[in-house]
């Protein structure tokens, strides 16, 4: 750590031409990010092209504005129309579309920023100052780990479950299934795809969860489009009240440590982040059963966490040369063509760049604080327009975000299938989020186990030799018991307080 | 309610139901319109072609489209685009990049091969377009596409750990006949290029090694650094930096000559064993474009690609600067499909993916 460079870097981003370009990354990023279908990935991909020509400052500070933006802004649609821009914002929408429905959508996307901003801001200072130290735990993560990885992220099916443990378990076994649509992740070979190319990846990740979530509420909204009462969203403030963040705070900075470390790690990105954060605020709250009606630490403990993964996912890049998740990626193309390649050369011949990096990562998200404050009032405009027109404008971009993704209208009509059975299942009372859960670790978990059981020659018990995935298995099982428990305490206290209020 | 008020006698909230559900309705209608629209336009891919010929004298008259089957800010979608930017100014035309992405290149490369045979549509293709049919995971094959010019290649470059026992190829096959089985190489994927160069490698030097696959390079080498495998086979750029940060050697490259990033680092053939796998990237066009366009297709875009500009590109992208002309292309596709198609037959891979 050296604070001198540190300075510098400050000093390389505080300019008014680097300044501007965060102001337009995390305008964009916002923009791209409340979209359905244009996702964080996306946006950056797409504009590293126009940053050959930039100087290293004005490319990374342009571009992480965007990282950072987009991965905030994916909360914004999912509160105001339950559609998550990005899939980072899937957890965010659980609580934040209740809240938004009872008429406090201002609440929702005020703590929405709060959280996003500490959670980003402190997964910058992480990376900032522990880099080396949390690279070299990356390092140790083998296909054993990221099993038991899988297996604990898996665990958290019962927590975003609702009422029904078992209707949360049958929609994430259902999940599973659909993930072993596609190419064996190890041997090639095409699974359940009926000699459809399409389906050689399974369903694509972006158009089922627009499926899901979006089209299905669009589906439930028009039955109601006419005579459904409008909710009058009175926006009052630009932040979260006092009250709220006294809340909050706890389960925000347990979210960014949480979200920044997932992100550390390659291959686990915002979306696990976010799932994780919420899971741990549900299972360490006082009132767990009110979680998925409107619970504010919800909204919090799903953004901060997904912001902190942003900080996260450069440490590895960063230290390492290696992409701790999509994003990050394609931001390393965006290196190499400046002719840096990061990595442990990085650190040492350019410390210079390494430290604006982390400059520009803190500055881009107090720029996204600023901006996301201002724009509350504004965001929340959306929903005071007429359902009648608002439904049909959410549809059309659910239908051109599914097909903007991979410019296939074979995904197209994977969404409107996900639309209808996600209209199913909200009609019955079945959960969405584990089906995402599953898509996201299902072929995780079984990639990683399939290479641990080749590197150990079919030995079983690399699994449980190993601390890390001893300790992540353990935690998967802790987790499981310890829902349980909660949960049938909890049914046995609302019984209890039931017949009080039937005695009275 | 404007709607509603237009037509008596009927209940206004019902008219205005009947109407979204109209306009959902006519939705639903349009995307079926644009995806039948889609498929007529590969079928009439024959039509056209003799329109093409009145015209191919002035080719080309409108901006050149180059289909990228990977996503925007990978290697070879920067490689396009700078192929892209610099080839304009010799077509006077606009040279557009567009991605198309999915099953590992397959639907960007299907749709290439379908396009309109007039010159237009040009394919980025990659090592993949000889993979991917041979595994049985694409429908069509190399010799669907006319080359138009090589412009990269990249060998496999065998990279241990630096505390490794081996430090030539010979004391790595040594130890790997001694030991069968034991010594774990990581590559990016079944069937990928870094498979089969690491496949060959046990091929030629008659050894067994274990195979890991990993999704793309990047964690295979990972995993190499944190020593849950022995080895890998992936290309010199992405192991450059931690080879000069002296974490990890290079025991030998899989190429004819020795390449400028690591000229101390002599190749399997100078070793004694006669290995040589890379992959590569060029254009192409469908099989019956016809003469005259390919051959303005391939002046201009070799003029493009020794643009100093775009050699800078690949310098800076770290990326193997090789340009081939298309006989020259084609004769390199058409021998790695050899190779490939053995290597398959002998590792047994074919069987699995060809009854479907």
């Amino acid at each position: 750590m050296r604070f001198d460079l540190l300075m510098q870097g400050f000093a390389n981003v505080l300019q008014l031409n680097v300044l501007l370009m965060v102001v337009l990354g995390v305008t964009g990023g916002i923009m791209v990010g409340s979209l359905p279908g244009l996702t964080a990935t996306m946006g950056v991909a797409l504009l590293v092209p126009f940053t050959f020509g930039l100087p290293i400052n004005q490319s990374m500070a342009m571009l992480l504005g965007i990282f950072c933006g987009a991965i905030y802004g994916g909360s914004i649609s999912a509160i105001l129309i339950r559609t998550p821009g990005t899939p980072a914002a899937a957890a965010t929408l659980l609580d934040g579309y209740p809240l938004s429905e009872r008429g406090e959508a201002g609440r929702a996307l005020s703590m929405s920023v709060f959280a996003s901003f500490i959670g980003g801001f402190s997964g910058a200072l992480i990376m900032t100052f522990l880099s080396p130290q949390i690279s070299k735990v990356a390092l140790k993560f083998g296909p054993p780990e990221y099993f038991a990885l899988a297996i604990f992220g898996l665990s958290i099916i019962i927590s975003v479950s609702g009422n029904s443990i078992l209707k949360g378990v049958m929609a994430g076994i259902f999940g599973l299934t659909l993930s072993t649509i596609g190419l064996d992740p190890i041997s090639g070979y095409p699974r359940f795809t009926f000699g459809q190319m399409d389906l050689f990846e399974g369903p694509a990740f972006i158009p089922t969860l627009i499926g899901l979530f979006a089209l299905s509420e669009i589906f439930k909204g028009v039955e109601t489009i006419l005579t459904r009462e409008k909710v009058d969203n009175k926006i009052t403030q630009l932040l979260p009240t006092l009250a709220d963040i006294k809340k909050c705070w706890k389960v925000i900075l347990k979210s960014s440590i949480l979200g920044t470390f997932i992100g550390s790690i390659p291959g686990a990105g915002s979306d696990i982040a976010a799932f994780v954060g919420y899971s741990e605020a549900k299972r360490t709250s006082k009132y767990p059963e009110k979680f998925g009606t409107g619970v504010i630490e919800g909204v919090a403990a799903a953004e901060s966490a997904n912001n902190a993964c942003t900080g996260g996912a450069m440490i590895p890049l960063l230290s390492l040369g290696v992409p701790g998740d999509a994003v990050t990626a394609v931001l390393l193309g965006a290196f190499v063509i400046q002719g840096l390649r990061p990595g442990p050369l990085l650190y040492r011949d350019h410390m210079d760049v390494v430290y604006s990096v982390f400059a520009a990562m803190m500055v881009a998200n107090i720029v996204m604080f600023i901006i996301g404050a201002l724009g509350v009032k504004f965001f929340s405009k959306v929903i005071t327009v007429d359902r009648n027109i608002l439904i049909p404008v959410i549809f059309l971009l659910s239908i051109v975000g599914s097909y903007a993704m991979r410019n296939s209208i074979f995904d197209v009509w994977v969404a409107i299938l996900f639309g209808i059975l996600g209209y199913f299942m909200q009609r019955y009372d079945f959960p969405a989020s584990p089906i995402l859960l599953a898509l996201i670790l299902g072929p995780m978990a079984e990639s990683n186990l399939r290479r641990a059981l080749v590197i150990s020659k079919g030995d079983i018990s690399i699994l449980f030799t190993r601390p890390i995935s001893v300790i992540l298995l353990g935690l998967a099982v802790v987790s499981l018991i310890s829902s349980f428990v909660k949960q049938k305490r909890v049914e046995k206290r609302l019984a209890q307080e039931e017949s009080e209020a039937a005695f009275k | 309610m404007k709607y509603a008020r237009n037509i008596k006698g009927v209940d206004p909230v019902a008219k205005r139901k009947i109407f979204s559900i109209c306009m959902i309705g006519l939705m639903v209608l349009y995307l079926w319109g644009c995806s039948s629209l889609y498929r007529t336009q590969e079928d009439s891919t024959q039509e056209y072609s003799s329109e093409v010929e009145i015209e191919e004298n002035l080719f080309p008259r409108k901006a050149i489209q180059i289909v990228v089957p990977y996503a925007p800010g990978g290697g070879t979608d920067s490689v396009a685009r700078a192929l892209a930017d610099a080839a304009k100014k010799y077509f006077n035309k606009p040279v557009l990049v567009v991605n198309k992405t999915g099953e590992g290149g397959a639907i960007g490369m299907t749709e290439g091969v379908n396009a309109q045979a007039d010159g237009y549509t040009v394919t980025m293709v990659t090592s993949e377009l000889v993979t991917l049919p041979n595994l049985g995971l694409a429908p069509f094959t190399y010799s669907d596409f006319q080359p138009i010019l090589q412009v990269n290649e990249d060998p496999a470059a065998l990279t241990v750990r630096k505390d490794a026992p081996w430090n030539t190829v010979e004391d790595f096959v040594l130890y790997a006949k001694n030991n069968p089985d034991k010594i774990r190489i990581g590559n990016s994927g079944e069937g990928s290029i870094w498979h089969f160069a690491a496949a060959d490698i046990g091929k030629s030097t008659k050894t067994k090694l274990k195979h890991v696959y990993f999704d793309g390079a990047a964690p295979a080498v990972v995993n190499l650094l944190g020593g849950y495998i022995d080895a890998v086979t992936v290309s010199p750029a992405e192991v450059l930096t931690h080879v000069k940060n002296g974490e990890l050697k290079v025991l030998g490259i899989l190429s004819a000559e020795r390449i400028s990033s690591l000229p101390q680092v002599p190749t399997f053939k100078e070793q004694g064993y006669d290995v040589a796998v890379s992959t590569w990237r060029g254009l192409g066009v469908p099989k019956n474009t016809p003469e005259q366009v390919v051959e303005i297709l391939e002046a201009g875009f070799s003029k493009a690609a020794q643009d100093l500009d775009f050699i800078e590109i690949m310098n800076q992208l770290e990326l193997g600067y090789k340009v081939a002309g298309r006989n020259e292309f084609l004769e390199i596709i058409e021998n790695h499909h050899q190779a490939i198609k053995v290597l398959i037959e002998e590792l047994g891979m074919e069987a699995a993916n060809n009854d479907k």
